[in-house]
């Protein structure tokens, strides 16, 4: 017999993406360490997608977003302590804000005839890790150099953490400090990736 | 681990990437009267030579662009990688 909807259910509503996977406290080897990892979930953030058409014409150069420019160089991050700006590719970018009154000033800056705007705010899982070890725990499920210095503050890049697609925003260092986003349906799956590596420096969820 | 160089990104691991065939192909013009033969072999029909190839690659798990790059099919080696419009410099 068919299964009768409850109207009754309750509604359940701003779940956010690792609710289920995020419990706090202190998880691995992290006794007698007074350096272990933080790890957080980087809740109710506003996620703007903004791509330029490629028959517009617009100078990219002379748009001015909430005092910011447009990163135009590869793999980079114009920021303030209001928003972030992440170069996702050529004529793509990712906005990242935690001020909700912002999305007005994106409708207006970026006209629909220029540009396609796209809010992903509910469709990213994510986390904040921060810490000495953060690197290495990076290092473990993404191919990404981050030898050298090659990858610095206010550099981002899309690319893979055992096999999930991930945006990795670096925030700041000493201690290094990454923003990491992955699709929300993947959440659960890459946040236990990412605790897996943290357990043998230690960490706590916070 | 074999790096391929993005003409957007700089050099990154093989595994972001994802093969787009060989580079060389036309589309038969928008229009034009086709036979199925021709039809066939511009979508299903490749060379398959050894040595040096022009071919498509993607950066799917980075900034998303096609390009290509000039590759040898026996060695791996890749010789140059560019935009879409633009030419290899070798
Ligand atoms: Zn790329």
């Amino acid at each position: 017999m068919a299964r009768e909807l409850d109207l009754n259910m309750p509604v359940i509503e701003n779940i956010s993406p690792l609710h289920f996977d995020h419990k706090l406290g202190f998880y691995g080897d992290y006794e007698n360490k007074d350096d272990i990892l933080k790890l957080t979930e980087v809740k109710e953030l506003s996620i703007f997608q903004i791509a330029k058409f490629k028959k517009s014409s617009v100078d990219i150069n002379q748009i001015i977003f909430n005092n910011l420019k447009l990163p135009t160089k590869s793999l980079t991050v114009t920021s303030d302590n209001i928003a972030r700006i992440l170069w996702l590719g050529p004529d793509t970018w990712l906005i990242v804000s935690r001020d909700k009154k912002l999305i007005e000033d994106i409708h207006n800056i970026f006209n629909e005839n220029d540009f396609a705007v796209t809010d992903i705010s509910q469709s990213r899982a994510v986390i904040e890790i921060s810490g000495s070890k953060s690197k290495d725990v990076l290092k473990k499920g993404s191919p990404l150099n981050f030898n050298n210095d090659m990858f610095k503050p206010n550099n981002c890049a899309n690319t893979t953490y055992n096999g999930i697609n991930i945006i990795i925003d670096f925030i700041s260092e000493k201690p290094d400090c990454f923003n990491l986003f992955a699709l929300r349906s993947f959440g659960g799956s890459f946040y236990h990736s990412i605790t897996d590596s943290c357990l043998e420096y230690g960490y706590e969820a916070i | 681990m074999l790096e391929i160089k993005c003409p957007y990104c700089g050099k990154r691991s093989q595994n972001e990437f994802s093969y787009g065939g060989d580079a060389t192909v036309k589309r038969p013009t928008l229009g034009e009267e086709i036979s199925t033969e021709d039809w066939d072999n511009f979508v299903y029909f490749r060379d398959n030579p050894r040595g040096k190839h022009t071919e498509l690659w993607h950066h799917v798990s980075g900034c998303r662009q096609w390009f290509k790059a000039s590759r040898d099919t026996a060695t791996h080696e890749i010789f140059d990688t560019c935009k879409m419009n633009e030419a290899f410099n070798e």
